[in-house]
């Protein structure tokens, strides 16, 4: 079978360069789940969890918007940031929560800005409690 | 010629600082290095982000996004000023305030209101001197800026930008352009202006693409145009960064060589004047032996 490679590249630096056999990714409208030999694909992440599964089990990452390239059985991830589940500060996606649903929303605009945060917050706030 | 004791405690005296700034080189050049690391590792993203823009473009999609547009009649400016915290690294403070306060004036009478930030205490003390207000200030930016820090303050003009409440974002900083040449800049950020694509992207654009999009094209270059802004005011910081150990190092290293030079002009002096010391006393010597033979 063919294999399968996963980056994640972060502004900072490129966070995670492994061979997995499956990936599962939080696209901006649902999940996605990419095994190898998939076809070219580019997708808008959203907020939410990437699952990568290899002999060594599966492993978990809040990943914060992006962009995913799928080519030649390598899958890149552009993000923010991707932190390991286990490191998703919960209290501090609970505050962001609160302020972001004080924000106000009158014009399409700050209504976007809003919803992004909610967004945001919201799927931090569920990695944290799955972790 | 002055008294050798003199001399010797001036010489000391430049040693202890040629040992400073020997150290202080040492220092710079070892977080040149980390910093460098650090920008360098941030290219792959850039790389990435570019690549992406080149495919979204052979898709034949139109490339337009309301940051890149400019606002009509711009009204509302922000002035972001990068320098460093700490001193001793030559112009390059100098020459970063220099750019920015010509910039300010500037904006300041073309606009209706210019907002000013600044960055580093070095900016910060100069513009108290200079008795401008700054309307914004920050100093947690270090040799190692952090994404997440610079991604607080992306977001909050991205956000004034799309409200409306900022027309034009302008960045003076120092770009590092080689690690022997960096000069300071004052680059306008907001609005974006064209997408970077590397060179030679369109050779068959409008032809179809191999790739699926999700959702959609048009989705993803929604969410290019704020990442890309976001990766290039994080580059000006990385590029500020490094370009302040570049700075500190040749300053330093010029004050090394200074020292250097003058302990020994010191020294040579020094002998002299200790010589004819020696040679006074002599003449003393014999002067009083000569009085007492007579």
């Amino acid at each position: 079978m063919a294999s399968l490679r996963c980056i994640v590249v972060t502004p900072e630096e490129t966070s995670l360069e492994e061979t997995v056999d499956f990936v599962a990714l939080p696209l901006f409208d649902g999940e996605i789940g990419i095994s190898a030999n998939h076809s070219p694909l580019i997708g808008r992440l959203g907020y939410g969890e990437l699952r990568l599964r290899s002999d060594q089990g599966t492993r978990k990452f809040y990943l914060d918007g992006g962009f995913v390239q799928v080519a030649d059985n390598v899958v890149s991830i552009l993000t923010g940031r991707a932190v390991p589940a286990e490191d998703v500060d919960g209290a501090a996606a609970e505050e962001q929560l609160a302020t972001a649903r004080g924000l106000p929303s009158n014009t399409p605009e700050l209504m976007a800005i809003r919803d992004r945060q909610v967004a945001q917050a919201r799927a931090q706030i569920r990695l944290g409690q799955n972790a | 010629m002055a008294n050798a004791r003199a001399l010797d405690k001036r010489r000391k005296s430049i040693r202890n600082i040629r040992k400073i700034t020997r150290t202080m080189e040492l220092i710079a050049t070892a977080r040149f290095k980390k910093a460098m690391d650090r920008a360098s590792a941030a290219t792959a993203y850039t790389a990435r982000i570019s690549q992406l823009v080149k495919d979204l473009s052979q898709s034949g999609l139109e490339v337009s996004h309301p940051l890149l547009e400019p606002h009509e009649n711009p009204r509302h400016a922000t002035l972001l000023v990068l320098t460093a915290n700490r001193g001793l690294c030559g112009g390059y403070n100098g020459n970063v305030i220099r750019g920015g306060l010509s910039r300010h004036s500037e904006l300041s009478d073309s606009m209706e209101q210019l907002t000013f930030e600044v960055s580093g205490k070095r900016g910060i003390s100069a513009m108290k001197f200079r008795k401008l207000a700054t309307d914004a200030e920050f100093t947690q930016f270090d040799d190692q800026p952090g994404f997440e820090e610079v991604e607080v303050l992306a977001n909050r003009y991205l956000e004034a930008y799309a409200a409306g409440t900022l027309d034009r974002l302008d960045v003076a900083y120092t770009r590092f352009i080689t690690s022997a040449r960096q000069e300071a800049v004052v680059e306008t950020l907001l609005p974006l202006g064209a997408l970077e694509t590397d060179e030679a992207a369109d050779t068959d654009s409008r032809g179809e693409s191999m790739y699926e999009f999700l959702p959609s094209a048009e989705s993803i270059l929604e969410e290019v145009v704020p990442s890309s802004f976001k990766v290039k005011l994080f580059k000006c910081f990385l590029d500020a960064a490094v370009s302040e150990q570049i700075a500190r190092m040749v300053a330093m290293k010029a004050a090394t060589e200074n020292a250097d030079d003058m302990i020994k002009n010191l020294s040579m002096t020094y002998n002299r004047a200790r010589q004819s010391q020696i040679t006074g006393e002599i003449m003393e010597i014999i002067g009083g032996v000569e009085a007492l033979k007579n």
